[in-house]
């Protein structure tokens, strides 16, 4: 293992600070050459850091960083790829309106002046190398999410990469599309290619990797290890740490990605209840934000929780304008609490009981350069009108009680919400949207970045607003916790509804559903 | 509250800056820089009746730039204010011309009335332009301002000419001496008490009614405001409205006051000040009142820049552009500086 012949990376007491958060420090690990080396842990356990001070994306405040036994110049992209690094982010960078061959000419090293029909013989060739099936002539922006997630390795794989990183590859793709990038990570395995995949579910890691390394809270916990050598349940325990607490065993499961998940909870939805959310057959015309919905029927009872899956872009934002008013409802009605509310505005909406917490906290929950208490006030403000008189001292003190009475660590209610961690900020948006008046919860992506201590508090606090007889939306890209934490799934694809799942739950059915093949 | 000693400490460093830079390159071009700051110290505060031209001048800065002040914190760039000003002093004149000849008591309220109509009205097209249909203000009010000049000329070498005028200058009729609210000396009670009613009134707008908190976050972050329910159509149209309408009030100050007559390019640097003024004070509306003193007293300086340090008086103007070049250009440097960009505060979008 420490052969140097054999070690494709080396890092030595690499640490990170990004003003006064600590993102990694004294990391010292190294991959060995030729296999599959998984790097897991929780959200903000440093992962995607590792992976862009590798790349060169990031410069490490301390620590150094040697390939095949070269030392390479830290914080340096183009160093990096010299030396044979490429990284896939985890947000795709392809430009949409480019060809597929046009991308890849993007990504290669050298110049010089092609045809188009010259670019697209090479680059096919390339492609077919790779067993990716696409046609080279094809827009980035015409491709379903996993040929555009290959066409990015293979783009990565235009230099000849010696260390390809796959920041969280699986987070977009459907359980099936998972499979099918491990097949490819294994061809590249077998080409020569060492791979590091940041992932963050267990049982992708064991059924992948060859080693594992654990990262928590920046710092390396041990690794890598070889994955014969580890079961599930230690590997849970090392993500986790110390601090499990009375982490019921089904959530430890669904946050570790540790086994297939089974429900939770009792559902304790029946038809007798009424309902506090009914779509009946609703369209709505083109939205900017995603496809339109197409005839959706949904009904969400007191007391439940109901889950959207899918794979992400398939309406699940327009699914949540649409019950907030903000994207235009074309045809079928929704009612709130029964009440029809097809053409009501949100402010009419929100009184009846419909609260959001967003899908992006910091563009569309918060305001970050603005005061908490005024973040926070804002629901009770937007029901007064306009020239109405306030009193600010009054507003702070509730503010800091709510907030206080949520758990949220903060210094005082003046400060700017962007100074608060993403946990805290998301508890803000809580304390603000699951107030006593709330019936109707549509929660988009409520724990999507969150570590997981700040995730079972989400879980929770959705639990207790459904048992005092909230009905909740619940949207995840991580199928894991809709299993466990929804009475309901439904399934989402191109803007209407594939297909609908009581527990207990079949991954593969759901997953079949997701990408539209069980059909 | 730290940040309130912030935002005044950052504005207190640009000036300074502003200053000195403008020290240096008057020196540079043969003047004293001493001789400047001597001139300026004493015009703007020392000498005898500098303080009462300082808010001569201060006064009706202040209250267009309140007006700018509240559209830049709702998160409109509403440059307009010089038409808006314009645009006020024209609809009063018209009245004060058509109501002629009744009692000052009737005349007066009516011309403040259509002023601030007019500054509105002025200030509300590029607004629904803007809400309606995403026409960015910063292009139309800039548009506005030159279509405001033009109609200024036209009215005071058409309708309201003066046809006693020397023709230097086109200009309306003087007012009747009943209807002025000061003597061209330019400082009056009733002028103060407007002032004092706008502050008053535009304080409890911003920091103790749902709009102040409401328009601070849309301006900040609209996006979270549209998914809270919020129609920013309304917020922003009032924002609009109220800032036109000051400007507006100011321009009826100026023609009523120590004007008197509405004269083709009167004030034609009024509307820019005040942005400058708002940008300084941060958009704080007391900081608003402290700022627009000190720019008064600038104004006013400007007489004696000819006579102390041998400077035209438009050496005003060079100060003000240094501020604004120092103002505008506040991401990064002063914050570095005094150590505050620990972390991004405004929101990317």
């Amino acid at each position: 293992m420490k052969d140097d012949a054999h070690t494709v990376l080396e890092c030595h007491d690499v640490g990170v600070t990004y003003g006064d958060v600590v993102a990694l420090s004294d990391v010292s690990v190294s991959f060995i050459r030729g296999r599959i080396h998984a790097v897991v842990g929780q959200n903000g356990a440093g992962k995607t850091t590792f992976a862009r001070v590798i790349a060169g994306l990031v410069k490490p405040a301390s620590g150094r960083v040697e390939i095949e036994g070269r030392a390479v110049p830290t914080g340096n992209v183009n160093e990096a790829r010299r030396a044979g690094v490429e990284l896939v982010h985890q947000s795709f960078a392809l430009p949409p309106s480019f060809t597929v061959a046009e991308a890849m000419q993007f990504g290669a090293t050298d110049g010089g002046v092609y045809s188009r029909k010259q670019l697209e013989t090479r680059w096919q060739k390339h492609l077919d190398a790779l067993d990716i099936k696409v046609s080279a002539g094809q827009r980035i922006r015409d491709l379903p999410v996993e040929t555009q997630q290959s066409v990015e390795i293979a783009r990565a794989l235009v230099t000849e990469a010696r260390l390809l990183i796959l920041d969280e590859p699986t987070a977009v793709l459907s359980p099936e599309g998972a499979q099918k990038l491990f097949e490819r990570v294994r061809h590249l395995k077998d080409i020569g290619v060492t791979v590091i995949l940041i992932l963050h579910k267990i049982r992708e890691v064991l059924s992948v990797a060859d080693t594992v390394t654990v990262l928590r809270g920046g710092r390396l916990v041990e690794g890598p290890i070889e994955s014969d050598g580890i079961d599930a349940a230690k590997l849970a325990e090392l993500i986790i740490g110390p601090a499990t607490r009375a982490l019921d065993e089904d959530d430890r499961a669904a946050l570790t990605g540790a086994a297939i998940p089974v429900h939770h909870t009792q559902a304790t939805a029946t038809d007798a209840q009424s309902p506090v959310l009914k779509m009946n057959a609703v369209s709505t015309r083109s939205d900017p934000e995603g496809p339109p919905l197409n005839a959706i029927d949904l009904t969400i009872h007191q007391g439940e929780i109901v889950g959207v899956a899918g794979v992400e872009g398939n309406g699940q934002r327009t699914l949540v304008r649409a019950i907030s008013a903000l994207a235009d409802v074309s045809s079928g009605d929704i009612q709130i609490d029964g009440k029809d509310v097809t053409t009501a505005p949100m402010k009419m909406r929100r009184l009846s009981g419909l609260r959001v917490i967003p899908f992006e906290r910091n563009v569309e929950g918060l305001s970050l350069s603005s005061a908490l208490w005024q973040n926070w006030s804002i629901r009770s403000l937007l029901q007064k009108s306009l020239v109405s008189a306030i009193q600010p001292t009054q507003l702070r003190r509730d503010c800091a009680t709510a907030l206080d009475s949520w758990d949220v660590h903060y210094d005082n209610v003046a400060q700017h919400a962007g100074s608060l961690s993403g946990g805290n900020a998301q508890k803000v948006i809580l304390s603000r949207e699951m107030d006593e008046g709330a019936r109707l919860i549509l929660a988009a992506q409520p724990t999507r970045g969150l570590d997981i201590g700040a995730t079972a508090f989400v879980w929770d606090s959705l639990r207790r607003a459904k048992s005092r007889g909230c009905g909740i939306l619940f949207i995840s890209s991580d199928l894991d916790e809709i299993m466990d934490v929804c009475d309901r799934i439904v399934v989402m694809l191109s803007g209407h509804v594939a297909g609908t799942f009581e527990p207990p739950y079949d991954l593969t059915e759901i997953g079949a559903a997701m990408t539209g093949v069980g059909q | 509250m730290s940040e309130r000693i912030v935002a005044i400490v950052r504005a207190l460093v640009f000036i300074v800056i502003a200053l000195a830079l403008c020290g240096i390159i008057f020196s540079i071009a043969g003047y004293s820089a001493t001789q400047m700051f001597e001139a300026i110290i004493e015009g703007a505060f020392l000498r005898n009746g500098a303080l009462t031209q300082s808010l001569r001048w201060g006064l009706p800065l202040f209250i267009t730039a309140v007006g700018v002040a509240i559209s830049f914190r709702a998160g409109y760039f509403n440059i307009g204010a010089q038409g808006q000003f314009y645009m006020g002093a024209i609809c009063a004149a018209f009245a004060a011309e058509w109501l002629n000849g009744l009692p000052p008591l009737i005349v007066i309220p009516i011309c403040f009335l259509a002023g601030m109509t007019g500054g509105a009205l002025w200030s509300l097209w590029p607004g629904i332009l803007r809400l309606r249909s995403g026409a960015d203000e910063v292009i139309t009010t800039l548009m506005g301002n030159f279509l405001a000049s033009l109609v200024l000329i036209y009215v005071t070498s058409g309708p309201l000419k003066d046809p006693s005028g020397s023709g230097q200058q086109a200009s309306s009729r003087p007012l009747d001496a009943a209807y002025r609210i000061s003597t061209s000396y330019g400082l009056s009670p009733t002028i103060i008490t407007i002032a004092l009613l706008v502050f008053v009134s535009m304080w409890l707008l911003v920091n103790r009614s749902a709009f102040g908190v409401l328009s601070g976050l849309a301006g900040r972050n609209p996006t979270m405001v549209t998914w809270q329910g919020a129609r920013l159509m309304n917020i922003g149209l009032a924002s609009f409205v109220v800032s036109g309408a000051l400007a507006g009030l100011a321009g009826t100050i100026e023609l009523m006051g120590p004007n008197g007559r509405l004269a083709s390019g009167f004030l034609p640097t009024h509307g820019f000040t005040a942005i400058l003024i708002a940008l300084v004070a941060n958009m704080s509306i007391t900081g608003t009142a402290i700022v627009a003193f000190f720019f008064g007293g600038l104004s006013s300086a400007a007489l004696y820049l000819p006579i102390i340090a041998g400077l035209p008086s438009s050496a005003i103007e060079i100060i003000n552009a240094a501020i604004a070049l120092f103002i505008t250009a506040k991401s990064g440097f002063v914050d570095r500086v005094l150590r505050l960009g620990r972390r991004g505060t405004w929101t990317t979008r």
